[in-house]
């Protein structure tokens, strides 16, 4: 049975329209001019589905192997007369969107999990005189914005307090930079290369030599084991993650992510820290427990319900972390305060005493 | 004589179908940490191209999302990254209070700028390259640098002549556009000028310079009056409502003007265009448009914009049918990968 059904052709060379009758074929279709000249014939495996005509007016199709040309055929009837099979459609994509989606999810898990070691990788390959010059940089930042306190018996004091401790550290890394800076927070940096800032807060709440002591020997460890400068290319990485998976220019979205992922990142940090704080007062002879009546000072404070001291708000769960530090060993004999007092009392006034 | 205009153009798109698709994408947005995008986009082009039929055969959308999302990583790779260090590097001095860095900065700002009209112009190449009528492949010609320069030009003059650069500089950039548009082997030519746009410039402008005297002297009386929140806040509000018949009456009028000056100068093989665009529709358009955008948080954009496609076909005329068995397929296939600079620097792409 042959029959003819009216359609309009476009062979996709010119932008011509042309009047055509449409002839289903065992192995496809004949397009021909109403002159009955043949104008091209699409086998079945070739045909395409190309969609409707607006308002049911007919379908569309197409041919794989002219992609250019279009035909459209009034009577849709017609089309599955002449199609053996259905006509193919734009390939589902749901197959290849799922493995998308866990390839992604993959790719974003490794990444999580890999961050942390790829950017102590990227710190240690830092040169050293390019780090510390990151790191004063940075501490000149802070010295711009708040009064750098010395004075000579308070800095002599301090001086002598870190000395003492980096007296633990590998030899390359004992010239430490310690400022105090005049500013009100309760807390303690230690920035790329070998700078730490404490703040003169820190030192008003501290009740003795051997609590600063304590968070000295703690900051001095992150500055050893090269924590800052591993934390901001971790923060880097993140961010520059974040802008490629949401292209957001902004930065908003990354900055954002930076800050959350930053608090998921630094326990482990955090917990080295407190650790080899603890070996570093044992070699200097410092008694722990300054250091783990600091963090119950934190605890209290926390406990009161006020403003939270800074230190805290980047070292959380002062309580779990004094008990840590509790239950280490360390010298069983009760060792003598780390600074005489009259040193400690010059630290105390090295901001111009209140 | 002039012959009796054709309306060729119709869109037959449904709102929801546009709806449908954008909440789909919204959830494979959030789903892939809106890696979907690219995707998404696409599919909305597919449904607001292949809705607009011209000459009752439709217009189609070959774009591919993964294009997209190739160009996207290039750009990052090849400009954001790096623009982004230097951005970087820039700061570090001005921390280190070298000179060089403010330098470096008054250097990077207008490079981005740039970049973001060079983009814009790549994009709309791409968009065109990817748009086929009867099988026919439309495109772009001219220089993304050309126009680019025209553009920093234009957004550089706007302000320093307190606006009145406005009507020239756009219709000189939409000649430049629309001049390199082709469809098939044949270019659109555009010779709009910027007759009778200055009178409703002026009363745009004159609008504008009443209004802010109006606010600025309200402000400064309510100051020396000493009145309280409440009335601050009356003020407030009546300030806006001023604003939408002082201010969005006379921008639309001005609007229509550019759009019907637009279509009346360009033609495509000898057959002029025209608009008829009127104040009051174009108005609704764009107030309903921007309600849409906004109380959606922009997820409902496909809709605004299918509005916007049904709009113009609506208005859209021509003088003539061009001799379509004389043009032919063109020989360039455009970009292979889209838009990168644009959905990088600019990010939110409106359909
Ligand atoms: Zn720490």
């Amino acid at each position: 049975m042959q029959s003819d059904r009216p359609g309009r052709f476009n062979d996709g060379r010119s932008a011509s329209s042309r009047k055509v009758m449409v002839r289903a074929m065992a192995t496809g279709v004949e397009i021909r001019g109403e002159d009955g000249f043949l104008i091209a014939v699409w086998k079945t495996d070739d045909l395409v589905a190309d969609g409707e005509l607006p308002d049911g007016k007919g379908v569309r199709l197409r041919c794989a192997a002219e992609p250019d040309a279009r035909l459209a055929i009034a009577d849709a009837v017609f089309v599955r007369e002449a199609l053996s099979v259905p006509p193919k459609r734009f390939r589902p994509v749901r197959w290849g969107l799922a493995a998308g989606l866990i390839l992604g999810a993959g790719v974003l898990i490794g990444l999580y999990l890999s961050l942390p070691d790829l950017s102590r990788l990227g710190a240690a390959m830092m040169p050293p005189q390019t780090e510390r010059a990151w790191g004063s940089q940075i501490a000149a930042g802070f010295e711009r914005q708040m009064r750098a306190c010395r004075s000579p018996a308070g800095s002599e004091a301090l001086a002598r307090l870190t000395d003492r401790l980096t007296a633990g550290l590998p030899p390359e890394r004992r010239a430490v930079t310690v400022r105090v800076l005049d500013g009100k927070v309760v807390n303690a940096l230690a920035l790329p290369g070998a700078e730490i800032i404490v703040f003169r807060g820190l030192i008003d709440e501290a009740g003795g030599p051997d609590e600063l002591a304590g968070v000295l020997a703690h900051e001095l460890t992150h500055v050893a084991e090269r924590h800052p400068a591993a934390a901001l290319i971790r923060g880097l990485g993140v961010g520059v993650i974040a802008t490629v998976i949401t292209g957001d220019a902004s930065g908003l979205v990354a900055s954002g992510l930076v800050t959350v992922m930053a608090s998921a990142y630094t326990r482990d940090d955090e917990a080295a820290a407190d650790r080899g704080a603890l070996a570093l007062l044992t070699r200097a002879g410092i008694g722990k427990d300054g250091f783990a009546a600091f963090f119950h000072r934190l605890e209290g404070r926390e406990a009161s319900g006020g403003l939270l001291p800074a230190w805290m708000s980047t070292h959380p769960d002062s309580k779990a972390r004094a008990e840590a530090v509790e239950t280490a060993t360390a010298a069983a004999k009760s060792l003598p305060p780390s600074l005489r007092d009259t040193e400690w009392q010059a630290i105390k006034a090295i901001c111009g005493g209140v | 004589m002039t012959p009796e205009p054709i309306f060729p153009f119709r869109h037959h798109g449904r709102t929801g179908a546009a709806v449908r698709v954008a909440l789909v994408n919204l959830g494979l947005n959030i789903v892939t940490l809106s890696f979907w995008r690219f995707w998404g986009r696409t599919n909305v082009r597919r449904l607001l191209w292949g809705g607009t039929s011209v000459w009752d055969d439709p217009v189609e959308y070959t774009g591919l999302g993964g294009e997209l999302f190739k160009g996207f990583l290039l750009v990052l790779l090849v400009v954001y990254l790096p623009l982004l260090g230097l951005y970087g590097w820039a700061q570090v001095l001005i921390a280190a209070e070298d000179p060089r860095g403010g330098l470096m900065l008054a250097g990077l700002y207008p490079l981005t700028i740039f970049l973001i009209a060079v983009g814009g112009f790549r994009a709309r190449r791409y968009q065109l390259s990817r748009t086929l009528w009867r099988g026919i492949r439309g495109g772009q010609t001219g220089s993304a640098v050309g126009y680019a320069l025209r553009s920093m030009a234009v957004w550089v003059l706007v302000p320093l002549t307190l606006g009145w650069a406005l009507p020239w500089g756009e219709m000189m950039l939409a000649r430049y556009r629309l001049g390199h548009t082709t469809f098939g082997d044949r270019t659109f030519a555009c010779d709009a000028g910027v007759k009778g746009l200055y009178a409703r410039m002026a009363v745009m402008w004159l609008c504008g310079a009443v209004y802010l005297t109006l606010a600025v002297g309200f402000a400064v009386l309510l100051e020396q009056w000493g009145i309280e929140e409440e009335a601050g806040a009356f003020y407030l509000a009546m300030l806006a409502l001023g604003a939408v018949f002082v201010l969005v009456v006379p921008w639309a009028w001005y609007r229509a003007a550019v759009f019907t000056r637009l279509a009346a100068g360009t033609s495509f093989d000898g057959h002029r265009f025209t608009a008829q665009v009127r104040t009051w529709p174009l108005i609704r358009l764009v107030l309903g448009n921007a309600l849409i955008s906004l109380f959606s948080l922009g997820v409902l954009r496909p809709w605004a914009a299918q509005r916007t496609f049904r709009f113009t076909c609506s208005v859209m005329a021509v003088d003539g049918v061009p001799d379509f068995a004389a043009i032919h397929q063109s020989a360039d296939h455009g970009p292979s990968t889209g838009e990168g600079l644009v959905s990088v620097l600019d990010g939110a792409g409106e359909f």
